[in-house]
């Protein structure tokens, strides 16, 4: 066990085979206070008391690992179940390996708060720097396929929209979200045609750093280890899916998250803030304000805009910003009108419990949307549940556990 | 040397009045604040979008000079294009229907929330 960041990590990773049979998310019952909190937070209902006791525990197999319940709990009570720190850091002093970081846009927009910025200050040019300071070979970027996910996105899109059909029919849902995409193949499977075929950025970024990125940096595919860094939980679920390997290696060897990130750049000894910033590899690194929005709610829709407007009206679309899509919380629908083309119908929603709102509709066959964007986490992966704790959610405990005291001691003379 | 803060019996009952009647409305107006600013999400997702409209010098991704030499038609990587072949190989997937674990636990007893 691991204390990073003030979350508790178990590090063993040694002996996994299916990422089914790994617990990503568990309640450490010593310190679980029966609040409740963390039901609050949970769509799916995994999080629940065990028989005989109000303590909590996950179920698994309805979990879809968005860690919600984590970044949640006043109490410091859910662990996360795996880390891949120690075997990176042995990566990272093995000469021979090429160890390769691909940080997803969220993670510069809360890894400063680590190191005593205030919450959403960008600090992507220093994440670089830190990460090429921890000796990663080559510092590769997620938005740079978060730019390539819109290309392959936009592009499937418009031929749903052109030729619909029952194979791929409309609306077509974003892909992008791991908890998204467990939630779908557990609670909604036969919404699985409307599912974007793509991959995630990340899922993108493995393949094609161990085969463009091995061929322009003249590496040997079998020497790169590929680190995703990941404001989410559920991205290390993804980075283990026994499909990722169309590179003919596992794509993603490891991942971690951004409080993982965090902890390694303050061991290592790095005076983080005081790092000149430093721009990532182009090749895989280069990226545009579009893959940067990837990590708030109705960001994927607006980029995905920009693309589509573009194809659609042939016609250059002058003030890029989508103001309307852009979504704090909820479920956001919007109207846009394309010239040449007419009107695109869209729905932007984070949080599962709006999702499955939104689900119902398609599967009513009333949804009238040609593209909905859905992220697990309310407000996008900027509030990932592998981000950065809120300092408010514990301190604020204090009252709640007084709360959950009299609570406890209520239930017990009940059942006394 | 070690001090010990000296205090009368009324001192103290007058401080901790005082410090807790400050706690509750400090915390209340820390509260009001927080509703009335964007928030802690807020904050991270506006850091996002100022970012996307000043630090970004491109903010289309079909701009992105790397994208276009991965789609390069003659010598890109990607030279058939976005959804071609090997688009296809590498950067697209399938999903599978994982409902029967769901339901196992449905027929097991065990409530859930969808």
């Amino acid at each position: 066990m691991k204390e990073m960041e003030n979350v508790v990590y178990k590090d063993d990773i040694t002996g996994w085979k299916d990422p089914d049979g790994i617990q990503f998310i568990q309640v450490d019952p010593e310190k679980c206070q029966a609040c409740g909190e963390c039901e609050n937070h949970c769509a799916t209902g995994a999080i629940q008391p065990m028989k005989n006791d109000e303590k909590r525990h996950v179920i698994n197999d309805a979990c879809v690992k968005c860690g919600q319940c984590l970044i949640n709990c006043p109490y410091g009570a859910i662990y996360e179940g795996i880390s891949f720190v120690d075997e990176i850091l042995a990566r990272l002093k093995d000469k021979e390996t090429a160890v390769v970081s691909m940080p997803a846009p969220a993670v510069r927009y809360a890894l400063g708060e680590s190191f005593g910025h205030p919450a959403g200050t960008y600090v992507g040019g220093k994440m670089h720097a830190a990460l090429k300071k921890m000796g990663f070979r080559y510092a590769w970027d997620n938005e740079y396929t978060a730019d390539i996910t819109i290309m392959e996105e936009g592009t499937e899109l418009i031929e749903r929209i052109s030729k619909p059909s029952k194979e791929r029919p409309l609306p077509q849902f974003t892909s992008c979200c791991p908890g998204w995409i467990n939630f779908v193949e557990h609670f909604y499977p036969d919404l699985i045609p409307n599912l974007s075929t793509c991959k995630s950025p990340i899922g993108m970024l493995g393949p094609l750093a161990k085969t463009y990125g091995a061929e322009t940096t003249k590496t040997k595919p079998k020497k790169i280890y590929t680190v995703s860094i990941m404001p989410c939980i559920a991205k290390k679920y993804e980075g283990l899916r026994l499909e990722m390997k169309a590179s003919g290696y596992r794509d993603i060897d490891a991942t971690i998250n951004t409080r993982e990130l965090a902890f390694m750049i303050k061991q290592a000894g790095i005076d983080f803030n005081s790092l000149p910033d430093a721009e990532p590899d182009p090749v895989l690194g280069m990226s545009t304000g579009a893959a940067t929005i990837f990590g708030t709610s109705g960001g994927v829709m607006e980029a995905a805009l920009r693309l589509a407007y573009e194809v659609l009206s042939k016609q250059t679309l002058d003030a890029p910003d989508i103001k309307i899509v852009r979504t704090h919380n909820g479920i956001n629908t919007a109207d846009i009108t394309v010239p040449n083309f007419g009107v695109v119908k869209v729905a932007v929603a984070s949080g599962l419990t709006n999702a499955a709102k939104l689900c119902e509709e398609v599967r009513q066959g009333k949804s009238p949307y040609h593209f909905i964007e859905i992220m697990t986490c309310p407000g996008g992966c900027v509030n990932g549940g592998g981000q950065p704790l809120d300092p408010d959610i514990r301190s604020a405990s204090i009252f709640e556990r007084i709360f959950a005291a009299i609570n406890k001691r209520y239930i017990l003379t009940k059942r006394g | 040397m070690k001090k010990t803060l000296q205090i009368s019996r009324r001192g103290f009952i007058k401080v901790s009045a005082i410090a807790a009647g400050y706690a509750l409305l400090g915390l209340n107006l820390a509260g009001k604040a927080a509703a009335e600013a964007l928030g802690f999400i807020g904050l991270r997702q506006k850091g996002a979008y100022d970012a996307d409209a000043n630090a970004y010098k491109l903010r289309k991704s079909q701009d992105n000079p790397m994208v276009r030499k991965i789609y390069d038609k003659k010598i890109g990587f990607i030279h058939d294009g976005p959804c071609g072949e090997k688009s296809h190989h590498l950067l697209h997937t399938s999903y599978k229907d994982r409902s029967q674990t769901i339901k196992a636990l449905k027929g097991a007893g065990i409530k859930l929330k969808v």
